[in-house]
Parts: C-alpha cells; structure tokens; sequence
C-alpha cells in the first residue's frame, strides 16, 4: 500500500519549526520504498494550520518536521496522522531514510561541525 | 576556528564548562558560523536536548527560536547583547517564551572567538505580568479596545475632582467595576466606596437607608448610606428606580452639599462625592418622566458611557484570556488556553449580558475544565447546544477553501 508523507522543508533541510514552515514536499512511497510521485507546495505565508489542512486535504499519513507545538502534534495525531518530529538534517537524506523505512522522532542526520574539522 | 574553542573548552580553560552549567540561565556556546559547541545545564532542561547530542548542529534546529528563523541575531554587526524577546519550542513539543541575548567573545586581537546565546525563560515573568494586569491601576477594570482606552484614560482625570458621574451601559458592561476604579484612583481613595442598588423599596425606608433615621428620645443618628460614605464615594445603581422624592433630595445635596435624615429638624452636612448610573439612556428617562431633569443635568457632569461588549473589538478576545488566567489561578488549575473551536463558540454568541456573561461562562469552562486547554465540553450548554466532541486540540481552524486558495502547487 502506498503510503504519502509530507515533509516540512526550509530551503535544503528540515525546517526547524512545523508553524513557520512555508515549504513542504509531499511523496507518494511505494509498498516497495520507490518514490512514485514527488510535488512541492510553497505557502503564501508561514502557517501551522495551513500545514493541517495540506495534511488532512491531501489524506497524508505521515508527517515528518522540526520542532512542533503541542497543539498540533496532538491534533494531528487525533487525526490518525503519524508525526516523525524533532528530525534535523538535509532534506535528501531524510527522503532516504524514509523509502527504507528507517526515519524515526529525532533522528539527526546532520554531519556534525565538528566532525567536518 | 572550531578547534581553537575546543581547546579553550576543554584544556587553556577547564572550567568553562562548570562555570557555564553554574548560571541559572541558559547558555549555548556557539562557534561564529552558529553551530552548537555546548549547552549549560539549564538550557540542556530548556530544550530537552544533551550538549552531546546536539553537539556541531546549527543552532535554529536546537532553540528553535522564532528570532532564529525569521531574523537571526548571529552574523549581523548591529546591537550584539541586546536581548530578543521570543519563543522556543523543545523536545517536548512545549512553547517557552524567552529572550535570547547573544554575546560575542572576542581575542584579545579584538577577533571574535565564539558566541554565548544567554537564554532567559520569561514563563514566570509572563505570569507574573498577567497576574499583575489583573490589579492594574483602574481597580479592576480592563480592556484593550479604543472605546476602552479612551474611557480609561480619562478615569485618573475624573478622579481628581468632586464633580458629580453618571455612567451609562448596558447591564454587565461594568459600570460599578469603572465607579469603583475612579474612587480607586481619586484623593478619596482612602475613604470608603460605597454602593446603594437603587431598587423597589417603601419610600420611608429607602429615606433611612439613604440619608439615615434620629431614633430615640435622645436622637441618636442611625447612619444611612450618605454618612457612610462620608469623605468617600455614594455610588447609586440604577438612580432611574430612585422615587422622585429621594431625586429631589439628591438635588438638594447636590446643590447645597446637605441632607435631611428621616426624622431630623435640620439639614445635615454631607461629604461623599456622588456617582450614579442607569442601563437606560438618561434622556428617555426624562421624557419618560422617571428622572428628574433637573438631577439629570447635575448628576451628569461627567458622563461616561461602557460600550456593549459586542462592540468592543479586540476586548472580547482580550478579557475571555484575561478571565481565563483569573479563574485558572483562583481554582488552583493549570489552564493555559482555550481551543479554537471553544473559543469560536464563545466568539459566536452575542452576550446580551456583556462581560457579566463572558466572565460567568469563563468561570464556567475553569471549573469544568480538568486539562490545560478549555475545550467546547467544557463551555456552557447554551454556547454549544449543536457542538459535537471536539478535537483534542484543533489550530484555528478557518476556510479549507481559503487556505486552498493561498496554497500553489509548484
């Protein structure tokens, strides 16, 4: 079964907060992890709630973002919609790890600075 | 530049890190291009986050400040060490209100080092700022509309003067609240505010109840409401249900600055200052010929006149906060907001009984309420007679179509 995952992004990463997102990639994965559609919504402004009603306007089951406030991780929760927060790191990788299944809550995926060094 | 903080950290200056985990505020450690180098104690609390954990990460994913995303403090020469007053959202999916301060350190080449973020948690300041609203200089009356701030501008004038009020409203928008508060900020403030509801009363009693009784042989002064409030404030509720016999005696005082006790001889000398009100207009009262013309015009010198809370704007959404934090703090409970579908419900009714009514409603919802959040369960039935079980916590939930509309596909 398919499953369709929304990813709040801020340029090339994960954006740091859910409510002052205004971009966010939506996929569509594969029973098998292969990506069969990719699309990206920009918001005229940042919005929480406009987030939600992408989510619930869009049947997403997954959504993967930064820091979230409580009123909307327990909302959408409610909304049976599954929250992978806390996740930092460049938006391809995060992408990897979901098709292989294995992107959990506060995964960092960041190459540390100072292991750059 | 990352290695030489290192060193710093850890071996030219061992303690930095015990010095920095000592200070009861938060403190990030950050290299110039903003990458966490360590967090204190008390921000690792702050944030839920370890110093290891979050160790070479930039810094908006770990305080994920709202200063952060929309106008970083760090790379910009302008105001190093002047605080922002923001928010942060944690681990734990917990909004902190705080101000964040950045401090550069410099070499003694005048070369930038590093930069401490101090983090202040204003939690506790914010509290104690809307509990401190709540006694603000007008007694207890509040508001943000301009109808409410014209009014409470004038209040410290008024007060300065023994001229004579009539507030005008209708019931529950708080007139007795705004007499009080002009007693509250007058010279008289010290003296008693007293308050006498006009209602259906034998006219030989409501005399004595006013202006007092001489009982006994030896004529002994049963005080009324005008002794008192000697020195202070008479406030008279619904003068318009005053009998035109006590209108007149009110005239007279008003004139001569006397009264007459119920079985006195003489006049007596009377010293409160007297405000009045009526839910009705004053001028059809007249006409209608159950307030006296003459008391009308004397007791309307000052004349002030409390919109319906309908027609007050931004108060409703203002005070349904303001008595939310009162009763939450009154009946010992941890209520920190009302969701947005309560609150439409609240937003959507009319309140013929103005603030009155909001706050008794509010009263209601912290009663009921046993979580964080007042939610539509919890309003009285009347609001939500066709409310179905709500969401746990519902964002603002507006148009679907409207949001539609400000959403492009790229």
């Amino acid at each position: 079964m398919e499953r369709r995952v929304l990813i709040t992004v801020a340029k090339d990463e994960i954006a740091p907060r859910f409510d002052l997102t205004t971009e966010a990639l939506l996929l569509t994965i594969s029973e098998s992890g292969e990506i069969v559609l990719r699309k990206s919504f920009l918001l005229a402004y940042a919005s929480g709630d406009e987030l939600c009603d992408l989510a619930l306007s869009r049947d997403i089951g997954t959504i993967v973002c930064g820091g979230i406030e409580d009123e909307y991780y327990h909302y959408l929760r409610w909304k049976r919609i599954d929250v992978i927060d806390s996740v930092m790191g460049p938006v391809e990788r995060v992408v990897s790890r979901l098709t292989e299944g294995t992107l959990k809550a506060g995964d960092i995926l960041y190459d540390r600075a100072t292991e750059k060094k | 530049m990352l290695k030489r903080i290192e060193e710093l950290i850890g071996t030219d200056c061992p303690d930095l890190p015990s010095l920095l985990d000592g200070l009861p505020v938060g403190v990030a450690l950050l290299d110039n291009e903003g990458h966490v180098l360590m967090l204190n104690k008390a921000l690792e609390a702050m944030t839920g986050y370890t110093r290891e954990e979050v160790r070479g990460l930039p810094c908006r994913h770990v305080l994920r400040s709202r200063a952060c995303l929309q106008d970083c403090p760090h790379g910009k020469d302008a105001a190093p060490g002047v605080g922002i007053e923001t928010d942060c959202i944690n681990r734990h999916h917990r909004k902190i209100h705080v101000r964040i301060t950045p401090v550069r350190v410099l070499d003694g080449n005048n070369r930038p080092i590093c930069v401490l973020d101090v983090v202040e948690e204003l939690t506790a300041l914010r509290e104690i700022e809307a509990r401190l609203s709540q006694v603000a200089d007008h007694g207890q009356i509040v508001g943000r509309s301009p109808a409410m701030k014209k009014i409470l501008g004038l209040v410290p004038v008024i007060a300065q003067h023994d001229t004579p009020v009539l507030i005008t409203g209708e019931t529950g928008t708080g007139k007795d609240l705004l007499a009080e508060s002009v007693h509250k900020a007058s010279p008289r403030s010290r003296e008693p505010f007293v308050r006498f509801s006009c209602g259906p009363m034998p006219s030989e009693l409501l005399d004595a109840e006013l202006f007092g009784r001489m009982q006994g042989p030896d004529g002994k002064l049963k005080t009324g409401r005008f002794q008192q409030a000697q020195g202070g404030t008479l406030y008279l509720s619904e003068i318009a249900d005053l009998p035109l016999s006590q209108q007149s005696s009110l005239v007279r005082f008003l004139d001569e600055g006397t009264i007459v006790p119920v079985g006195a001889g003489k006049p007596m000398r009377a010293s409160a200052r007297l405000m009045a009100s009526t839910a009705e207009s004053p001028e059809k009262l007249v006409q209608e010929g159950r307030l006296r013309e003459d008391l009308f015009h004397r007791i309307s010198a000052i004349r002030l006149h409390l919109p319906r809370l309908k027609d007050r704007g931004e108060d409703l959404g203002f005070l349904l906060h303001h008595f939310m934090g009162h009763y939450a703090t009154r009946f010992k409970k941890n209520i920190a907001a009302i969701s947005p579908k309560a609150q439409r419900h609240v937003y959507a009714h009319d309140f013929p009984g103005n603030v009155r009514e909001l706050k008794n409603i509010m009263e209601f919802a912290a009663m009921v309420c046993s979580g964080d959040t007042i939610r539509t369960e919890h309003l009285p039935m009347h609001l939500t007679d066709d409310a179905e079980t709500e969401a746990p916590v519902r964002p603002v939930e507006k148009s679907r179509k409207a949001g539609r509309k400000n959403t492009e596909e790229r």
